[in-house]
């Protein structure tokens, strides 16, 4: 028997920045389309940052219905704000976590994002011990 | 909607104006103007009436919102044109379809009410208020008297405005259409009145919880929403946006002034009525409010402006959901604005062109009043509100006003203005944001990505879920394989046992039924290995040793042969015994001839002459040999037959195996003792078999040129030792013994002086079917006698000159022990000839006896010394014994009359004591010599009487048996 989760989540990131040029009205804005190098969104480092969250927090957690609404808040809330601290100045960080129980059941979850793939980028990372696993999806969407 | 909006402001007023006006004509209307006017500013008002229907023409739901709001505030006074409207609302939505045609009659009939309701309704907002601030001054005390006093203004109003419609309605009644309206709002009318009521008593009571009754309000707006939808319809009507900017502008303006006008109606009624003295109050305290109001208001002004820039700037993507947000917005600010644009606001600066003096003029009296009537709630009240929450506090300055009935209206609104100033502060962000977008988007590039596989776990199977639980219980599957590289199931299973069993029915014998088991048990017993050679060897001496022991015990048994044989050996020999000659193929047979081996002491041969008495067809022409064990004398080992007559005999010399005579015939015959028995005849005699062998080489017939051709007298072995060098030389056998026991040489001597040397070969293979080259050899046989030298001796003795007596004969030869090339031989004229095998020259040639000259005296008898001294012994025929030494002609001692001259015919020198020897004469004495006890005669003689014995041949004592 296979359970499948599809998480589909899309977003069009808007955000009125800088409006220096309200008054002027006739000039085009200059956007900030690209982040700067240093601050790009990557994979590995938010994968990192994620896998020691999670190995922090879960290594020897165990799966019970009750406490895992608060805990998948808890991890999310830690690993946003972890995230926060890696500087990605204009990114919009959004974290998901999923905690489900292992019980030989067929797990797959998939995302899909509508987005600027120049800038935007998503990792995820897999922690799994004998009664659960906790799926974390960030994604970090540009702010321009 | 109408044409005549496009122009300018004037212009579309005008011809509101005129349509109002018109439908005044017709419907009544203008009494209601008149009554307004004398009552208050009549032009002003009428404007602002004018101005207002038109607005309300344009947006009939806004008015209905407002009325609402109104409604809200003060439920008890205002409930009825609200309710009127719904009903109309709900009339109008039943029948869209069918009076879809009269739409537009509809809407003017609705132009022609809203002035009426908005009139009275202006009235109920200022008794509503009143009310309100009367309540939260009174609090609960005064609540119930004042409902009362309430519900019955309430319904002078109401019976008021019922009598002006009903005026109207007489006055109209020109379509069927409008009298149905007409009816419609009457029926409304009643119907506001009694919800009012319902809704008075429950809000009543709400009233005592300002914040449930916010809560209500709130609710009442949410309602409000799906009516912006037509209102967006109408919009879109509207031939341009631009137009609707201005309009909604001039709409702003007119409805605040037009509220402003319905103020000052208000307020005109509450003086006529029971406030003039607050009226007037109010009005200095609206204008101080004011003046503090306009502070908080301008910076709402500023966003607005704002908003206005912005909708300028992004006119064109402006969706209808955001201009229904921002009339919503600007409804809700629509009193302040009303304040601003009047009084304050230079943008609106052709509104207030527009605005005639005396509005001017009516507006800063009301402000005034407001400003009064705010200084005077804030005195008495401002304890109350403080317990209220964040949004009554904002609305303190409001709460001041409510003190003066006339005031109420603007208190209303401002209840409203914190959230909406949020809500405003929101939209303007998502104008931001959605003018930055719309740009943004031209620029980048959104896409959905390629679907992210975020996890996926396999189902897993029902063992594997097994064996992962099962692991954590402190458990542990363990894999076995005892072979670790046979993992196949036939590899690991082990060979099957079998057994065969086999049964017979009808069972032929004892065993009906068996089974290899027995057979693997035969199988298992090692066969013992069997050294044949050595068992043979063993048995064979053990056999001899039991014969032995037997023979005794037979011998001790049987006493009858001892006594005779103690008597008769008494004298010389401790005991003696008498070999069994009785045996029958011996008996009546004359031994001839004896022969003991120098070796094998124990081991004698008898030869047997031809039997006088018949016994056996076989045998008889047959001579007999047989070899004895003179420890065995019970009968022979072995029994030889012979063709021709044997003169003489002799064993190998270091071991008695073989067996060599010689004939009268002159051949020179073998017996190979060791052959197998079965190669030979047998003959079973008495119930014993014996066995007759037959010689395994014989010199008949073969050799004839260098045979003897005459009858034997001698035959010798020479022995090898002293043939060393040559012995090897002519053995092809292997083994030491074998070389030991055949390196010698048989030297025969026939009576002519013939003196062969014969070389003994045996062969290395036994052919059983006889030998083609070997003639003479017995098939089966291994022993043969090859020629080796002749040496003729008649010459040397007939050179002697002894002519006389013809040649003399030959009848004995002896070798000597330490030099077998030198040999003795004796002849019958009493000469001994000295030779060698090398024809040296030796001296002496002859030995002679004591006497001189040639007699016919026979030496039958010669022996050396077996202690290694040169001498030898010689018996003659005479009866002399004489003793020589080798290097002397003439012997050392002569014993002439020692046997009574009795020949002697055998001697022999003791092998153990070195001057003893044995001397036998013909008559069968022995005498024994002594020499070192008695050299002049025989210590002792013992004859032997051999007729007392059967045997014809008599036995000889052998000396052997007697030294030992």
């Amino acid at each position: 028997m296979a359970k499948s989760i599809g998480v589909s989540f899309s977003m069009g990131a808007s955000e009125g920045g800088l409006d220096a040029d309200k008054n002027t009205g006739e000039l085009e804005n200059t956007y900030i389309l690209r982040p700067i190098f240093q601050q790009r969104f990557r994979p590995s480092v938010v994968k990192g940052c994620i896998h020691a969250v999670l190995k922090e927090e879960l290594e020897n957690a165990e799966y019970s219905p009750e406490e895992m609404p608060q805990l998948t808040k808890r991890l999310s809330e830690t690993i946003k704000d972890k995230l926060k601290e890696l500087g990605y100045d204009r990114y919009k960080m959004v974290v998901q976590v999923v905690i489900g129980e292992q019980r030989g059941e067929g797990v797959f979850m998939a995302a899909r994002c509508f987005w600027d793939a120049d800038t935007d980028n998503y990792t995820h990372d897999i922690f799994m011990n004998d009664t659960l696993f906790c799926v974390v999806a960030a994604f970090g969407c540009f702010y321009y | 909607m109408e044409p005549g909006k496009k122009r300018t402001k004037d212009d579309t007023w005008k011809a509101d104006d005129l349509r109002r006006q018109l439908w005044a004509v017709q419907s009544g209307h203008p009494r209601e103007d008149k009554k307004l006017r004398e009552k208050k500013l009549h032009k002003e008002s009428e404007v602002a009436s004018l101005e207002y229907r038109e607005h309300r023409s344009k947006d009939p739901d806004r008015d209905v919102r407002r009325r609402e709001r109104v409604a809200e505030r003060d439920p008890q006074t205002s409930m009825e044109n609200p309710h009127g409207e719904r009903d109309h609302e709900k009339h109008r939505e039943r029948r869209k379809d069918v009076k879809y045609r009269e739409k537009d009659k509809l809407k003017e009939r609705h132009r022609e009410q809203d002035p009426e309701k908005s009139h009275s309704r202006g009235k109920d907002k200022e008794k509503e208020k009143e009310k309100d601030r009367k309540v939260r001054k009174e609090e609960l005390k005064q609540t119930t008297a004042y409902h009362n006093l309430l519900v019955r203004e309430g319904r002078g109003r109401q019976l008021l405005e019922r009598a002006e419609k009903k005026v109207r309605a007489a006055s109209k009644a020109r379509t069927e259409e409008k009298e149905r309206r007409d009816e419609d709002s009457e029926r409304g009318d009643e119907e506001r009145e009694r919800r009012y009521r319902e809704r008075k008593l429950q809000y009543g009571d709400n009233k005592e919880n300002p914040l449930s009754y916010w809560l209500y309000k709130e609710d009442e707006r949410k309602h409000r929403k799906p009516r912006e939808t037509d209102q967006e319809k109408r919009y879109q009507e509207k031939s341009s946006t631009r137009e609707k900017r201005e309009k909604h502008s001039k709409e702003k303006g007119n409805s605040f002034s037009d509220k402003e006008g319905e103020e000052r109606h208000r307020i005109k009624r509450h003086k006529e009525g029971f406030h003039l003295e607050e009226g007037r109050r109010s009005h200095r305290d609206k204008k101080e409010r004011s003046s503090k109001e306009e502070h908080k208001k301008r910076e709402q002004k500023e966003i607005e402006k704002e908003d206005t820039d912005l909708e300028t700037a992004g006119a064109d993507d402006y969706s209808a959901s955001f201009e229904d947000d921002f009339e919503d917005y600007e409804d809700d600010f629509e009193v302040c604005d009303g304040d601003d644009d009047s009084n304050n606001e230079p943008d609106s600066q052709g509104k207030t062109e527009e605005l005639p003096l005396a509005q001017k003029r009516e507006i800063q009296e009301i402000q005034k009043a407001i400003n009064a009537e705010n200084e005077r709630v804030g005195e008495l009240s401002s304890k109350m509100f403080q317990k209220q929450g964040r949004m009554e506090y904002e609305q303190e300055p409001q709460a001041d006003a409510n003190t003066s009935p006339s005031r109420t209206p603007v208190c209303g609104i401002f209840v409203d203005f914190a959230t909406a100033s949020h809500r405003q502060k929101s939209r303007s962000q998502a104008i931001k944001q959605k003018t930055r977008s719309t740009k943004l988007l031209r620029l980048i590039d959104l896409d959905f990505s390629f679907t992210f596989s975020v996890l996926d776990l396999p189902p897993v199977n029902e063992y594997d879920m097994y064996i992962r639980n099962f692991g954590k219980k402190n458990t542990k599957q363990a894999y076995v394989q005892y072979n670790e590289d046979s993992v196949d199931r036939d590899i690991q299973t082990e060979d099957i046992e079998t057994r065969e069993v086999w049964t017979q029915h009808p069972g032929e014998s004892a065993i009906v039924s068996g089974g290899n088991e027995e057979r693997d048990f035969s199988d298992a017993t090692v066969v013992p290995r069997i050294d044949t050679p050595r068992l043979s060897s063993f048995l064979r001496a053990a056999c001899q040793v039991i014969a032995v022991l037997l023979e005794e015990d037979r011998l001790a048994a049987g006493p009858s042969w001892n006594p005779h044989c103690q008597d008769s050996t008494l004298s010389i020999s401790d005991s003696s015994s008498q070999l069994n000659t009785s045996l029958p193929f011996l008996q009546n047979r004359k031994v001839s001839c004896l022969h003991a081996s120098r070796v094998q002491r124990h081991t004698v041969v008898s030869v047997h002459d031809l039997p006088e008495k018949r016994f056996s067809q076989s045998l008889d022409s047959r001579h007999l040999l047989c070899v004895w064990d003179i420890w065995q004398p019970s009968g022979p080992q072995k029994v030889l037959i012979c063709e021709s007559k044997v003169t003489c005999c002799c064993f190998s010399p270091f071991k008695a195996f073989l067996l060599f005579a010689g004939t009268v015939h002159g051949s020179v015959v073998v017996w190979d003792l060791r052959e197998d028995s079965r190669i030979h005849q047998y003959v079973r005699l008495s119930d014993c078999f014996w066995t007759f062998r037959t010689p395994t080489f014989s010199t008949d017939g073969i050799l004839t040129s260098v045979n003897h051709r005459s009858p034997l007298q001698a035959i010798e072995s020479v022995s090898t030792s002293v043939y060393k060098k040559q012995s090897f030389v002519l053995s092809p056998f292997s083994t030491e013994e074998e070389m030991a026991g055949l390196s010698f040489h048989i030297a025969s001597l026939d009576n002519g002086g013939v003196l062969n040397v014969w070389v003994v070969v045996e062969l290395p293979k036994a052919d059983i079917s006889g030998s083609m080259s070997d003639l003479g050899l017995l098939p089966g046989g291994r022993i043969k006698l090859v020629h080796s030298a002749v040496i003729r001796l008649d010459d040397s003795l007939s050179h002697k000159g002894t002519e006389f007596w013809g040649s003399p004969q030959t009848l004995s030869v002896k070798f000597l022990p330490s030099d077998p090339n030198h040999f003795v031989v004796g002849t019958d004229i009493g000469l001994i000839s000295h030779g060698t095998r090398q024809d040296w020259k030796v001296s002496p040639k002859l030995f002679k006896p004591q006497q001189h000259g040639i007699r016919p005296v026979k030496v039958n008898v010669i022996d050396f010394s077996p202690f290694g001294e040169p001498i030898f012994l010689a018996g003659c025929s005479d009866g002399s014994i004489r003793l020589h030494q080798l290097t002397c002609e003439r012997p050392l001692v002569q014993w002439d009359s020692s046997t009574n001259g009795r020949a002697v015919i055998s001697l022999q020198w003791s092998p153990t004591r070195p001057a003893l020897f044995l001397v036998q004469d013909e008559s069968s004495s022995i005498y024994i010599w002594d020499l070192l006890e008695n050299d002049l005669a025989p210590v002792a003689k013992q004859p032997i009487c051999p007729d007392r014995d059967a045997h014809p041949g008599g036995l000889k004592t052998l000396l052997e048996t007697v030294d030992s």
